[in-house]
């Protein structure tokens, strides 16, 4: 299982630009992950649930979009890839390029910052 | 502003748009750079446990030696059993992951400072016996091979698409036993090459030497297209 080496530099990955942003905590962190990302969804939350408490993203929520295997055929355009069969399914071409599917990608996260506001000041 | 959202959490949403695998890739691509620039074939070799990955490596540098230089990485959880059995026969440097199911690069770059700085033609950096994790390692290799042993059964491709997606050439292992398992050659082929269309395939029996010659000659030529590559792009303005 690589997941968890996978896991941890995720988490780098947004402690390091969560530090950049602000102080404050990370509330959400959204990923995709490719059907040939060589990750497995179940394992990734797994490691996530295990990694994250003490850490900079302690009490944030893992949200996966599953992105599903896509290549160009360059007669019939674009498919979804049926059970890792990258030839054509319309004109049996071999040569397909993938479009999507091997990523796990880092999309997004939230950060929260608990204002609390002196009275009279305004806030923006 | 109300007393209810004054003290409201403020949330703001940093998109960061990034594959959590971008720098280890990055890090791949100018080691690769490097080796091409030296003239040197990296190879990363993936198979099961016991699919005959280091007999292929000793039968590769008795039939090169004198001609042509290799070095070997070879990686495994524990013992340095795999360098010794290659040491006679060219450079060897173990690297022990200490439980890690595949080699990621910072134990290759820590590899590759043991091993001693001569020329040399091939690199090969034989990869934990493990058919899953190491396909989503670039360690920098110019070719992925795999090799798959005729005792595994020729429906393997299709259940570990990543690692066939992944390499350039397939290698067929212990052919000699192919009279007494029910094995196909053509069919291991064909089922990689749904998988991986432009799949190279060689045959080879590292026991008796069959199909070895093969195997070097295929390794020569990816190593005269790397060389050519390279000088074509470092032509490049």
């Amino acid at each position: 299982m690589h997941e968890t080496s996978i896991v941890r530099r995720l988490i780098a990955m947004v402690a390091d630009q969560a530090d950049r942003s602000g102080e404050g905590r990370v509330s959400v962190v959204r990923v995709e992950v490719g059907a040939l990302s060589g990750v497995e969804p179940m394992l990734v939350q797994l490691a996530y649930d295990q990694l994250v408490p003490g850490s900079r993203l302690d009490g944030s929520r893992l949200e996966m979009e599953l992105v599903p295997l896509r290549a160009r055929c360059e007669n019939c355009g674009v498919f979804e890839v049926p059970q890792f069969r990258f030839a054509c399914p319309k004109c049996s071409h071999p040569k397909t390029v993938v479009v999507s599917g091997e990523e796990f990608r880092l999309v997004s996260f939230d950060q929260v910052s608990d204002v609390v506001t002196m009275p009279g000041e305004v806030q923006k | 502003m109300t007393d209810e959202n004054r003290n409201a959490p403020r949330v703001k949403t940093v998109r960061v748009d990034r594959d959590v695998n971008a720098a280890p890739r990055e890090r791949a691509a100018e080691l690769r750079q490097e080796w091409t620039r030296r003239g040197t074939l990296v190879i990363n070799v993936l198979s099961s446990p016991g699919a005959g990955k280091t007999s292929l490596l000793e039968a590769t540098a008795r039939h090169w030696q004198g001609r042509h230089t290799m070095q070997v990485l070879v990686g495994d959880l524990e013992t340095d059993r795999d360098a010794q059995r290659l040491a006679p026969w060219a450079p060897s440097v173990q690297l022990t992951t200490g439980g890690a199911c595949h080699l990621a690069l910072p134990l290759v770059e820590q590899g590759l400072r043991e091993l001693p700085d001569e020329e040399c033609e091939f690199l090969f950096i034989e990869n934990v016996g493990n058919l899953v994790c190491p396909a989503s390692h670039d360690l920098g290799e110019h070719l992925r091979v795999l090799l798959l042993s005729t005792t595994e059964g020729d429906d393997k491709p299709g259940k570990y698409p990543k690692a066939f997606r992944t390499s350039q050439m397939l290698v067929i292992s212990k052919t000699d036993l192919l009279p007494y398992v029910p094995f196909s050659v053509e069919a291991a082929c064909a089922d990689a090459r749904l998988i991986q269309p432009g799949l190279e395939c060689v045959a080879v029996c590292a026991r008796t030497g069959d199909g070895v010659a093969d195997w070097c000659e295929a390794l020569v030529r990816r190593r005269g297209q790397m060389l050519a590559e390279g000088a074509a792009d470092a032509a490049r303005p």
